[in-house]
């Protein structure tokens, strides 16, 4: 293990990035320290916008991390076993993302030794309530869903060899956790959206189609950032072996997905142009020719939409590692995008309650350094997670499920076999 | 271990988790959804533009009696309008919905709805996610940002506060003072008579523009008001069916 450790730090690359990761993670805790203190007074969050940077963040790494509820899914219930490698990083990268957001909201709430109230003291009507019951549970499921691969981990074995054994029988239930996977993904995915959606006080919010743009993007925008990230460790670290057969065929999946989203994205912005209404028409002109436009546009649509379809769906250039990687960062950075604008548009435009004549107030937001910080910090210990998890964890690594991949024409042989079981690691 | 005992034994867990969390349920279940007790009273304001002069008294009564911090007004007066070369104001305290959209939104029940109509706030269960903040139309609530320590500016010198300073990171809100409401009814007054039972900011009113009172006796001073007199309400479009009525200004 040291031994590893000290190879894997003199590599000047790799020692550098993980300086320069741990100094972010340090900034961010002097940053969390400062808001623990003071309160949220050291952010620049007003009774007008209440939410800002940290709710992007959480609502970017929750939708970003549903690679591992959709991947699963597929491995599990619908049964296309040679995904299983992925499902082993998309289910990684989302613990890491579950983590980051609930760090995110540990801060971002004015009580945060409260944060259990969510599970003790139920309002049913309330989806933010929904949100926090499905966030916590699922967060135990991907930790159950973990576990067994952090007992894979050469050193767990030779250490804790008991206790490693009782870790991995846990895979045994895999596909129990993926039914409650994929329930409470389901339901909290698209609720963030309906959190905006119900609140009839903002109407650049207000409307249903808010719920399904959102559980519909973070799948897509899950499965790109996995497939994204195993491309990326397969480059940089030789701990990272990847099938690009199987990357291949999910990025021409998510080039028909992206087609859909943009299809139901298309019809969600032309019905807001139908009629004026106070507040709603305002957040339009405000995505399309406002403060807004560079990231509805560019990022939102052009990158987020129309160049990743484009290059999933045009053989050559999905086949192209560096530009089939530049197609997922793009679709990536397109989730985000539509996140940190939901959440924004709706903030910016507040309504008065002034009698006979509603009035739009425009109100500005940008985050204080602490808030920057404290993002930073989050952002850092995602990727040092990640990073960690490439090199000790091998979770990229699709040679675990290289004889599957020869079999899967012969589906139906393996499908009445017992659960394979993962070959033990066979060290360096 | 065969694969089925896995199965049942994973099913018993899923099984014993949902019994404990409905006990669990079961025992916060003194705020139920609907409204909370039951009350013969059900109470309102009627606040006269005609009479409103803008002079900020209610405000800083409410500020003095709630122990509000300086940056927070739970009874704002703002500029509404001119009618003739008049100015009109509008004091905007929590309008205590009947269909309180920040009820609903709530994640933890810490606003919940007493039976004679105020919004409640449990300052004791809130954990200041401010969603209640974004589905309020009135901006009725404030955010306590940092910790309020030190004099109030609001409360004079020969009085002090009737209520508990809210600590940092929490929202809050008027309260119709209901404990001005509870602690006269105990005393068989009657509240928006009374002064002792009264709220405040509608016992310092200088001009008599706010009046409290009990809906549900048609004798008392609203339910005659709203009787007599046009009134608006903010925001109908929303349909929460506010508990403040307003009188509009004339033209004199």
């Amino acid at each position: 293990m040291m031994s590893k450790i000290k190879r894997f730090l003199k590599s000047a690359a790799s020692f550098l990035w993980i300086v320069l990761l741990s100094g972010g993670v340090m900034a961010g805790l002097w940053a969390g320290y400062q808001v623990m203190t003071k309160g949220l007074i050291v952010t620049n969050l007003t009774d007008l916008i209440p939410w800002g940077l940290w709710i992007g963040i959480d609502l970017s790494s929750i939708a970003l991390s549903a690679g591992a509820f959709s991947l699963c899914a597929v491995v599990y219930l619908v049964g296309l076993k040679e995904y299983e490698p992925v499902a082993r990083t998309a289910t990684f990268i989302g613990f890491i993302g579950y983590s980051m957001a609930m760090l995110c909201l540990f801060m971002d709430i004015g009580q945060p030794l409260r944060f259990w109230h969510g599970f003790v003291y139920w309002n049913v009507h309330s989806v933010l309530w929904e949100v926090t019951m499905c966030v916590g549970l699922y967060f135990s499921v991907l930790m159950l869903e973990v576990l067994p691969i952090i007992a894979e981990m050469d050193w767990m074995q030779r250490v804790f060899p008991k206790l490693a054994q009782k870790a991995k029988s846990i895979h045994r239930i895999s596909p129990f956790l993926a039914i409650l996977g994929l329930s409470f993904s389901l339901l909290h995915q698209s609720s963030l959206g309906a959190t905006y959606g119900v609140l009839q006080s903002r109407p650049a919010w207000y409307r249903p189609t808010l719920a399904v743009l959102f559980i519909y993007s973070a799948v897509l925008g899950g499965i790109s950032l996995t497939v994204f990230a195993s491309m990326l460790a397969s480059r940089v670290s030789k701990k990272a072996k990847i099938n690009d057969q199987i990357l291949n065929s999910l990025t021409r999946a998510l080039g028909w997905g992206l087609l859909g989203y943009l299809y139901i994205r298309f019809w969600d912005t032309f019905s807001l142009t139908y009629n004026y209404q106070p507040g709603r028409s305002e957040s339009l002109t405000m995505l399309t020719s406002g403060t807004l436009s560079f990231n509805f546009w560019i990022l939102e649509i052009f990158l987020g939409a129309v160049v990743p379809i484009f290059i999933f769906l045009k053989g050559k250039w999905r086949e192209n590692p560096t530009t089939r990687m530049f197609g997922l960062l793009c679709a990536v950075v397109g989730v985000t995008a539509y996140r940190w604008d939901t959440n924004m548009v709706g903030q910016m435009i507040v309504l008065t309650y002034l009698p006979r004549e509603i009035q739009i107030l425009y109100t500005q937001y940008f985050p204080s350094l602490i808030e920057i910080l404290a993002g930073v910090g989050v952002v850092s210990y995602g990727f040092l997670a990640f990073t960690l998890g490439v090199r000790f964890l091998k979770i990229v690594d699709h040679s675990i499920a290289e004889p599957v991949i020869e079999e899967s024409h012969s589906r139906e042989k393996e499908r009445h076999s017992q659960p394979r079981s993962l070959p033990n690691p066979t060290g360096d | 271990m065969t694969k089925k005992i896995e199965r049942r034994d994973f099913l018993k867990l899923l099984a014993a988790g949902a019994v404990t969390v409905v006990g669990v349920q079961q025992k916060s279940a003194t705020q139920a959804s609907g409204p909370v007790g039951s009350s013969p009273h059900s109470w309102a304001m009627v606040i006269d533009q005609n009479l409103c002069t803008g002079c900020g008294y209610c405000t800083l009564a409410c500020q003095a009696h709630n122990d509000v911090p300086p940056e927070i007004e739970w009874t704002p007066v703002i500029f509404d309008r001119k009618v003739g070369d008049r100015d009109v104001f509008l004091s905007r305290p929590c309008q205590h919905c009947d269909h309180a959209p920040c009820i609903s939104v709530c994640p933890v029940k810490a606003s919940y709805k007493r039976a004679d109509g105020i919004v409640m706030m449990d300052y004791d269960r809130c954990i200041g996610c401010r969603y209640c903040q974004m589905a309020c139309p009135y901006q009725a609530r404030a955010f306590n940002w940092e910790e309020f320590d030190g004099d109030n500016p609001a409360v004079p010198d020969f009085g002090k506060p009737e209520v508990e300073r809210r600590p940092r990171g929490v929202v809050e809100k008027c309260s119709f003072c209901y404990h001005r409401i509870d602690r006269g009814l105990e005393h068989g007054m009657t509240p928006g008579v009374d002064t002792f039972a009264s709220p405040a900011c509608v016992v310092t009113c200088p001009v008599d523009a706010r009046m409290f009172g009990d809906l549900n006796d048609p004798h008392s001073n609203v339910s005659e008001t709203l009787e007599n007199n046009a009134y608006f309400q903010l925001r109908p479009d929303m349909g929460n069916d506010t508990r403040v009525y307003y009188l509009p200004a004339r033209d004199a």
